[in-house]
């Protein structure tokens, strides 16, 4: 029987600043282990001596099999891959939990809401929709970060605005900051998408505070419940749904999550749903 | 591990049964329930004659005694010029396991469904033969009836072999070809020594005074996550100290640590128990999802009464040990039962 908690080497084949205290890291490692990592699944990324944190899929798979972790440092494990270089190695296992469920959304108008971080996630589902665009509807993306400085992923924007709608928005513009677009909540971006929610579907990855006010926004503005997904993040020690540590009501957001219906989880209690 | 077909049932004296557990002592490691110092305690012995088969329940339950131990070792990594991950092999030792109670082995079956995937747990549950023994007295504390877990055992599978003293003897029920070698020798039981097991049981199930009606919890306790019992209960008298954990048969959470040795040459990945009564059990970065000890207890106590979709059974088996060894005696079914008489409108 395998130790399904044994992790396999990864190689750091590139690292990104994003912002001051988020790397986007592409990873080459054994290509038939992550050849079907999906949007919305997660690796549990560490190293030795240090530990391991679920880190979410932030790219498509490449053909030559490696993908992309982006990575706020915040705590013990991703203080310490911050300090990583190009050609290091690291240790991954994985994929994990229920990725977005982008299949279904096919065919239909398609909202994603990010904010912060949340971001990451939705970026592959942004780049599987950008390789099919035709078969997708009006596609709109909504983003919200604390400042422009926080902002992940700006310097793709330009090029996914040529095929989807792009809402930027951010809480502060500090002085001597230029910023272009909207300041305030990511709820009020909605104002302005082509898309009708009653007729959408929407991937929504951020705080969860925020999360509440978008899922709850859509709603009475008519989305289909069945059609309404959040991914939701606690913290997790095995990723395998045994340590108990991710349990959100009866739900393992590890492997019955993290993307779940709003509708599936919105009851429990100890979350901001 | 299931047996396929039905096996006899034999009657096997007392004295029998001791010398058949001396006579497999060089074989295996025999492990049973013995006092110590007043408790009862699942060890190694070395004569039949150190068993207390007639035990009412002990602290640490066989569950974590005999398969998820408090710590696991689950793999090494060793820096050389490069760094290379060793998995542990699991240890592959022989133990027979005496006088496992019938709510204690359903503890053991829920573990099953959560660790059936783990090579460490798998292993010791393949390598262990399990002798369940119905319950002989209940205490203050067994609501096992009410969850369907006791006092007798009435699942089929999962175990090698299932006693019932009947004052005596014991009826033994051989449940696999490894139970069934453990009667040979001794004579099938006839039929009206095969009804004395219903006339125990039917005296036992009078004895229980704990009761609680588990249907409809769930839904009811999602009705009423803002009930006042959570934060009274809590802020009167829970000291998070984690005893309700520690002493569950069904208690699985565990943390994964790294241990790093002084010449930095190892790393050694274990697995270790932990509990949701710790503040920093659902802490993530920017918050915590429990950090109010009500929600903490709540989390406990709706995992063991509810909570049924995760593995198809209840989280508790009515053994009672959370509220046995609870310091200040908190007690989960009078929690629901409080809910119950005076939900939320
Ligand atoms: C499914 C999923 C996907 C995720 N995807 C990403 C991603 O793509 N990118 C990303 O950057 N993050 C992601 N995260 C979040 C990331 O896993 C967490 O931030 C993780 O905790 C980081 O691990 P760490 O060891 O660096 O931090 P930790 O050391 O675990 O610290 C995290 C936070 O918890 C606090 N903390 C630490 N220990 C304790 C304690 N004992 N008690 C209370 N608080 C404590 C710290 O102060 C810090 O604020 C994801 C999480 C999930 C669940
Ligand atoms: S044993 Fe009792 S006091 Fe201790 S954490 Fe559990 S309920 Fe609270």
């Amino acid at each position: 029987m395998n130790n399904l908690l044994t992790p396999v080497k990864a190689a750091i084949l590139d690292i990104k600043d994003e912002t001051p205290d988020v790397r986007t890291y592409t990873i080459g490692a054994d290509a038939e282990k992550f050849k079907n990592f999906q949007p919305g699944q997660f690796n549990m990324v560490g190293a030795p001596g240090v530990g391991e944190a679920p880190i979410s899929l932030s790219s498509l798979v490449e053909d030559g099999g490696s993908f992309q972790h982006t990575i706020r440092s915040v705590g013990r494990v991703t203080q310490y891959l911050e300090k990583f270089k190009r050609g290091d190695e690291i240790f991954i296992r994985g994929p994990y939990g229920r990725p977005w469920p982008i299949e279904a959304a096919r065919g239909g108008d398609l909202l994603l809401v990010g904010g912060g971080l949340g971001l990451a996630p939705l970026r592959p589902v942004v780049h599987a929709v950008l390789k099919e665009r035709k078969s997708f509807g009006g596609v709109t993306l909504a983003y919200g970060a604390r400042d422009p400085l926080n902002i992940i992923c700006g310097d793709e924007f330009s090029h996914w605005q040529e095929s989807i709608q792009i809402l930027l928005t951010v809480d502060e513009v500090p002085k001597g900051t230029e910023w272009a677009h909207a300041t305030g909540l990511v709820t009020e971006l909605l104002d302005e998408t082509k898309i009708k929610p009653a007729e959408a579907t929407a991937f929504i990855c951020g705080p969860e505070i925020m999360m509440r006010f978008v899922a709850r926004r859509l709603l009475l503005e008519g989305i289909s419940p069945a059609r309404l997904y959040v991914s939701l993040e606690r913290r997790m020690k095995c990723g395998i749904g045994q340590c108990g540590h991710c349990q959100h009501g009866s739900a393992f957001v590890c492997k019955d999550g993290p993307v779940f219906l709003y509708r599936e989880i919105s009851r429990f209690p100890d979350g901001l749903l | 591990m299931t047996g396929e077909h039905a096996f006899q049932k034999y009657r096997i004296t007392k004295e029998s049964f001791r010398l058949l557990v001396d006579s497999l002592m060089g074989e295996l490691r025999v492990v049973g329930p013995v006092s110590e110092g007043g408790q009862i305690f699942f060890h190694e012995i070395s004569s039949a004659e150190e068993l207390q088969m007639n035990y009412p329940s002990t602290m640490e339950p066989p569950s974590k005694t005999f398969f998820y131990r408090p710590q696991e070792e689950l793999l090494i990594f060793e820096r050389g010029k490069n760094i290379s991950v060793k998995e542990i092999p699991p240890l592959e030792e022989k133990i027979l396991a005496l006088g496992v109670h019938p709510c204690d082995m359903h503890a053991i079956l829920y573990l099953d469904k959560v660790f059936h995937e783990d090579p460490y747990y798998m292993a010791r549950r393949d390598n262990t033969i399990l002798v369940a023994l119905n319950c002989t007295e209940v205490s203050e504390h067994c609501f096992c009836s009410s969850v369907g877990t006791g006092p007798h055992l009435k699942v089929e599978a999962g175990y090698d072999m299932l006693l019932t003293d009947v004052g005596e003897f014991y009826l033994a029920e051989p449940k696999t070809e490894r139970g069934a070698a453990l009667t040979q020798g001794v004579r099938p039981a006839r039929v009206d020594e095969l009804l004395l097991k219903d006339e125990e049981e039917k005296q036992l199930l009078k004895d229980i005074q704990k009761q609680i009606d588990v249907k409809g919890l769930d839904a009811c306790f999602l009705e009423n996550i803002g009930h006042p019992v959570w934060a009274r209960t809590s802020d009167e008298r829970c000291l998070s100290c984690g005893n309700c954990v520690m002493v569950c048969p069904t208690c699985f959470c565990h943390d994964v640590v790294d241990e790093t040795e002084m010449s930095l040459k190892t790393t050694r990945r274990l697995r270790r128990w932990d509990t949701c009564q710790d503040l920093h059990f659902a802490g993530v970065h920017g918050g915590n999802f429990r950090r109010t000890r009500a929600a903490r207890l709540r989390q406990f106590v709706t995992h063991k009464l509810d909570y049924t979709p995760q593995f198809g059974a209840t989280g508790t088996v009515g053994c009672g040990r959370c509220i046995r060894w609870c310091p200040t005696a908190i007690d989960l079914t009078e929690m629901a039962k409080e809910i119950q008489r005076s939900p939320l409108k």
